[in-house]
């Protein structure tokens, strides 16, 4: 039976593009609860959450949304299989490559010294945009 | 029951044969029973560092396969007489032992030693599976620099896998005139990364080439840097509470390593 999404405080995420809360609820997700090291990977057919960092080297494939609740360093990929909904999000967001959908972004070359704050990572108008992550009434 | 303890990195290069003569040494030197288990058949290195090339008859591999048992294959170090090396082949190669085996040696050595440091070769493939596959404590080591520390961490994981979690981490080769000036990798910023416990820094000293050359334990010189920091290293490996080496003058790096070492 489907969770009663009408009362209590739940936090609105942004990303799947702007949908309802209830669209986050119908996939599958995985908790990793460690950090990701190079030569590690984690591919999985729904959302992932990991508790921990994601080194240089290390990939996270998921067919949703993924969640790195520390330092994503790696190789990132929300959206495997063409869904242009799913958006990355990050506490620190210093990817050694992120893709989304068919998307395929980088770093710009030279030395990053943007602000290291929680962002969020998704497709608006067809292109990757990264912006500071904020919960709430934001999107 | 001695511990058994792999040195390890990844990358080729970064001291691991060096820091395992140095370790051996150290422990030896305080009065514990160690032997040293060179795994790098087929490019064995262990031997000419500690100076004992020329007295090897039987090796790793004769032991192994049941040819000799390992008093006989073990060398007595000429410095030392609790140290002891146990050689690899040179004319074989990795496949010569399987993981049971080292574990089953290392099994039958340690009930006789305090310390056994097992030298483990680069790379990730059956070598250094032979070589973690009897230890129960592992050593990672690096050097400041981005490929070494990206070995490092595919390593950790690795080493997690076969169950020798939280191993500890020596950074070796440290140059802090090139780290004030920003152009090498800070402790900070390998221990970042890594987020692992640090055992000791190494620094880039010129006596470690010279000792190392003529088959002498830079950890005999009392004089050289480097040797205060493997003694140092040895004397955490046995459990001391030992502070990081002021090897700066200024204090805001020092302070900065103080605070490195109270998050543990």
């Amino acid at each position: 039976m489907a969770p009663d999404l009408t009362s209590g405080n739940l936090v609105q995420f942004p990303g799947k593009g702007g949908g309802e809360p209830e669209e986050m609820m119908d996939e599958n997700t995985v908790l990793v609860q460690r950090t990701l090291r190079s030569g590690q990977s984690i591919y999985f057919d729904g959302n992932v959450v990991i508790v921990g960092d994601v080194n240089p080297g290390g990939e996270v494939v998921a067919t949703g949304n993924v969640v790195v609740m520390g330092y994503l360093r790696g190789v990132v990929h929300a959206g495997a299989g063409g869904n242009e909904k799913a958006a990355v999000y990050a506490f620190r967001m210093r990817p050694t490559q992120l893709r989304i959908a068919n998307h395929i972004t980088r770093a710009p070359d030279g030395d990053d010294n943007g602000p290291i704050v929680p962002e969020i990572a998704r497709i608006k108008d067809g292109t990757v945009v990264i912006e500071t992550f904020s919960s709430g009434s934001e999107r | 029951m001695g511990e058994v303890i792999v040195i390890t990195s990844g990358k080729g290069g970064v001291g691991k044969t060096t820091t395992s003569a140095n370790l051996g040494a150290g422990l030896a030197s305080l009065g514990d029973k160690v032997c040293l288990i060179d795994a790098d058949i087929g490019l064995r290195n262990l031997d000419v560092v500690m100076g004992l090339e020329n007295r090897i008859v039987y090796d790793l591999v004769d032991v192994t396969s049941g040819n000799c048992s390992f008093r006989k294959a073990m060398i007595k170090d000429k410095r030392f007489e609790n140290l002891f090396l146990m050689p690899a082949a040179q004319t074989k190669d990795k496949t010569a032992v399987s993981p049971e085996q080292m574990r089953a040696l290392t099994e039958e050595i340690k009930s006789e030693f305090d310390y056994v440091i097992i030298d483990c070769p680069a790379g990730i493939e059956q070598g250094f599976r032979n070589a973690i596959s009897g230890a129960n404590q592992a050593i990672v080591v690096t050097t400041p620099e981005v490929s070494a520390v990206r070995d490092a961490d595919r390593i950790i994981g690795l080493l997690e896998k076969e169950d020798l979690r939280e191993p500890k981490l020596v950074i070796n080769r440290m140059r802090y005139q090139m780290v004030k000036h920003g152009d090498m990798m800070s402790i900070d910023d390998i221990i970042d990364i890594l987020a692992v416990d640090l055992l000791g820094v190494v620094p880039d000293d010129e006596q470690v080439v010279i000792s190392t050359n003529r088959g002498e334990m830079v950890v005999m010189n009392d004089s050289s840097r480097s040797g205060q920091a493997y003694r140092n290293i040895v004397r955490r490996i046995k459990g001391e509470d030992i502070p990081m080496m002021n090897l700066e003058e200024e204090g805001g790096f020092f302070r900065k390593l103080r605070q490195i070492i109270g998050l543990k």
